[in-house]
């Protein structure tokens, strides 16, 4: 909330020393900071709010529009808690979002510890490493897809086989395409993680460093004891954000394996997509779409409660 | 004070400026029946400007304007504009999808005796587009089936003469992966395409003909407006076998094949394989990437019960969110005209100076000869193929039942060592799930 102060500053010139604001002014001054929200707030409300209103609307109907939408109370619920390849699926996008998520992250906190620094080759080094986040998730699963195509001529294989390992099917395998899909989540999610952790690191007090060395401590030490407690709530943001992101995966998924083989990389996503698209049950992917939310809210909060009392602590 | 004033006035008018800016990004209203018709089409690319040409004709001959749009994602879109309660005018798509849409209330009927020329397609193929409640919906546009493809120079290179059998067939996909048919010195090339994902059922898709040519079958129609379970059955497990034995054998098959869709299997134009059962539309787009004398159509290789292939077929259906059922009826006779058939079935530039894929594979409008348009022999392989090809149940929303048969095989094909009776027991017991759910298990 760094908004009010920004206007008390530009506001400053009209207050003729230290007279007594009126309430009309001071109406004002709380009005202005929303006007310049409104073209968020209206982005948030059209794109955001209103389709996700939409969806939970919709997750209680038979959604006919052209016959007349029916009630159907909680059946959609009942429907994607019946099924089979749902619940299946819950399995897979657990796994993908645990080894998304902690893989992420680990990974972008030693980006972060490699890039921290204002030398002119870190600014451009740290550029390329964040490229992942720019680059179209469909482009960057079908780069992945070439790069994994299973036979000994894909690129994978040929540098596997240099190694002597026999040629790997990789997202064709039902037993390991679902953690190719882990890795391209990883490679994909760690350097937008990176900026965050780096931003912490940036913050930490210098001064703790100094005393540190001045006490001899060894780099394990100072990583355990200064770094990582500094970094409370930035890991905080980063498990919140991953966690999220990696539960409601579908890009990845759907352009590297479709889902397959065999279904073994169908996360939740996937599952409500085919749903809705393939199969024109719009009510029961908007419930399995509520449901994912019901899950995300519950798990954001208790992240939240779970770091601000480690903070109280 | 005043700079403060100025401040909000101008605050406020950006403010009202972005409401005012998301309020008119609103779609207009469709109803406008001075507007020229709304038509989609599902085709990206080359296969656009043959449909732009054919609506350039139309204009030129009847002066009616047509707002044409090639959707590629046309059921998505359709569905999201369902939504918000409108429709194109008319949309050309898969014969498959009828049931679906005349099940979600979509469709206008279509009465054949206000399509001029109706006479010209056969009965059998109006039939065909028979909604469950004996009324027909969308207007007959095109026809196909799967037929095999074949790289001639490749076969003739290691002398293997036309396959006539599966085994034939499994040989020569064998022998394209070992013996070089390219002569390139590489160990580059693999026998068959297949797009094996489960994604929109395409492995299903591929794989009906081999269902069909063992005598297979998915679904009974008992005729009464009951379906039922045929897919237990030996027949469907020989082709299973037969196609697992494909996925199992190295090089058969394009490694990878079982995560890919039809828009991932490109090899065939990169001359990295040789054999593709598919539709006779990538005909001139085979023909420019390796070159016409070089690409040939085999009749089905025979499996135990003969070679009837799978068919398939694009309708001109009339959406319901608008009237104007005059213009539409007018465009509908247009398009099964010998005229527009013709233009559809052509090869075209586009912008991009890429061959066009031809919109109208089988003509319907039974005064056009395939052979005769096109010059090209080759067209008389795929109307021999259609003649002895069954479709999927058009008048049911089959989408489901192809969903769940392709997941199953996906599953089964993804591995060598699963279990195919298993397999085959478990699709056939979800079909049945599903007609009970729809309320059409016989």
């Amino acid at each position: 909330m760094t908004a009010p102060s920004t206007i008390d500053i530009v506001t400053a010139g009209g207050r003729r020393g230290g007279r007594r604001i009126p309430a009309s002014v001071s109406f004002r001054r709380q009005l202005i900071p929303w006007l310049f929200l409104v073209p968020g707030l209206v982005l948030a409300i059209v794109f955001k709010f209103v389709p996700m209103f939409d969806g939970i609307r919709m997750s209680f109907l038979k959604v006919q529009p052209f016959l007349g939408d029916e009630f159907v109370g909680w059946d959609n619920y009942a429907t994607v808690l019946g099924d089979k390849r749902f619940i299946e699926s819950i399995g897979n996008t657990v796994t993908i979002a645990v080894f998304q998520t902690v893989g992420a992250v680990v990974v972008a906190f030693l980006l972060a510890l490699l890039m921290e620094g204002s030398a002119r080759w870190l600014r451009w080094t740290r550029t390329a490493v964040f490229l992942p986040v720019v680059t179209a998730l469909a482009i960057i699963g079908e780069v992945w897809r070439i790069l994994l195509f299973p036979s000994e001529a894909g690129f994978a294989n040929r540098v596997i086989g240099f190694f002597g390992i026999p040629p790997q099917d990789f997202l064709s395998d039902p037993n390991q395409a679902i953690w190719w899909v882990v890795v391209v989540g990883i490679w994909t999610a760690a350097p937008y993680n990176m900026i965050i952790l780096l931003a912490g690191l940036v913050g930490i007090d210098r001064t703790l460093y100094e005393a540190s060395a001045m006490d001899g401590v060894s780099t394990w030490q100072r990583l355990r004891h200064i770094v990582i407690p500094s970094m409370r709530s930035s890991f905080a943001v980063v498990l919140t954000l991953a966690a999220i992101r990696a539960l409601r995966v579908f890009t990845e998924v759907y352009v590297l394996t479709g889902g397959g083989p065999a279904g073994s990389t169908e996360v939740w996503m996937t599952r409500t997509f085919s749903l809705g698209f393939d199969q024109y049950k719009l009510g029961v992917a908007s419930a399995a779409s509520v449901i994912l939310l019901v899950v995300t809210l519950v798990l954001t909060i208790g992240v939240q409660w779970i770091t601000r009392r480690k903070g109280n602590n | 004070m005043a700079t403060s004033a100025r401040r909000k006035a101008a605050a406020g008018l950006l403010a009202a400026g972005m409401l005012f800016s998301v309020v008119a990004c609103s779609p207009a209203p469709q109803d406008d029946a001075n507007a020229p018709l709304e038509v989609w089409a599902r085709v990206s690319g080359g296969a656009a400007a043959a449909y732009e040409r054919i609506f350039a004709e139309y204009t030129a001959q009847t002066g009616v304007e047509i707002d044409f749009t090639a959707v590629p994602e046309l059921d998505t879109q359709i569905q999201a504009l369902a939504q918000q309660k409108k429709l194109p005018d008319v949309w050309i798509n898969d014969a498959g999808s009828l049931g679906n849409y005349v099940a979600q209330g979509f469709l206008l009927p279509v009465d054949p005796a206000n399509i001029d020329g109706a006479e010209n397609i056969p009965q059998s193929t109006w039939d065909e587009n028979l909604g469950i409640d004996g009324e027909i919906y969308g207007v007959p546009f095109s026809r196909q089936a799967v037929v095999t493809f074949v790289r001639k120079d490749w076969r003739e290179n290691l002398g293997y003469d036309v396959p006539k059998t599966w085994d034939e067939l499994h040989e020569l996909a064998v022998a394209f992966a070992e013996e070089d048919p390219d002569g390139n010195g590489k160990d580059d090339t693999y026998g068959m395409i297949v797009p094996g994902s489960a994604q929109s059922g395409y492995i299903y898709r591929w794989m009906n003909p081999y269902i069909l040519q063992a005598g297979g079958d998915a679904l009974t129609n008992n005729d009464d407006g009951t379906f039922s379970v045929a897919f237990d059955s030996a027949e469907v497990r020989e082709a299973a076998e037969w196609v697992q034995q494909q996925f199992c054998t190295e090089g058969a098959i394009v490694p990878g094949s079982i995560g890919m869709t039809t828009a991932d299997s490109s090899f065939f134009e990169t001359g990295e394989a040789g054999i593709y059962a598919t539709g006779i539309y990538n005909l001139n787009t085979f023909d420019n990437a390796v070159g016409a004398e070089n690409v040939e159509i085999i009749p089905m290789p025979e499996g135990p019960a003969g070679s009837t292939s799978w068919a398939e077929g694009e309708d001109i259906y009339f959406g319901a969110a608008s009237d104007r059922m005059a213009e539409k009826e007018q465009l509908a006779s247009f398009l099964i005209s010998e005229t527009a058939q013709r233009i559809g079935m052509e090869a075209g530039v586009d912008v991009d100076g890429a061959i066009t894929q031809a919109v109208v594979r089988i003509p319907v409008n039974q005064n056009v000869d395939a052979v005769a348009v096109t010059g090209d022999e080759r067209y008389q392989v795929a109307v021999d193929a259609y003649a002895d090809a069954v479709p999927f149940p058009w008048s049911i929303n089959f989408l489901p039942y192809r969903q769940i048969i392709a997941d199953g095989l996906n599953a089964m094909m993804s591995s060598c060592g699963s279990d195919i009776d298993a397999g085959i027991t478990q699709i056939a017991s979800d079909l049945q799930a599903q007609l009970e759910t729809d309320g059409i298990a016989g």
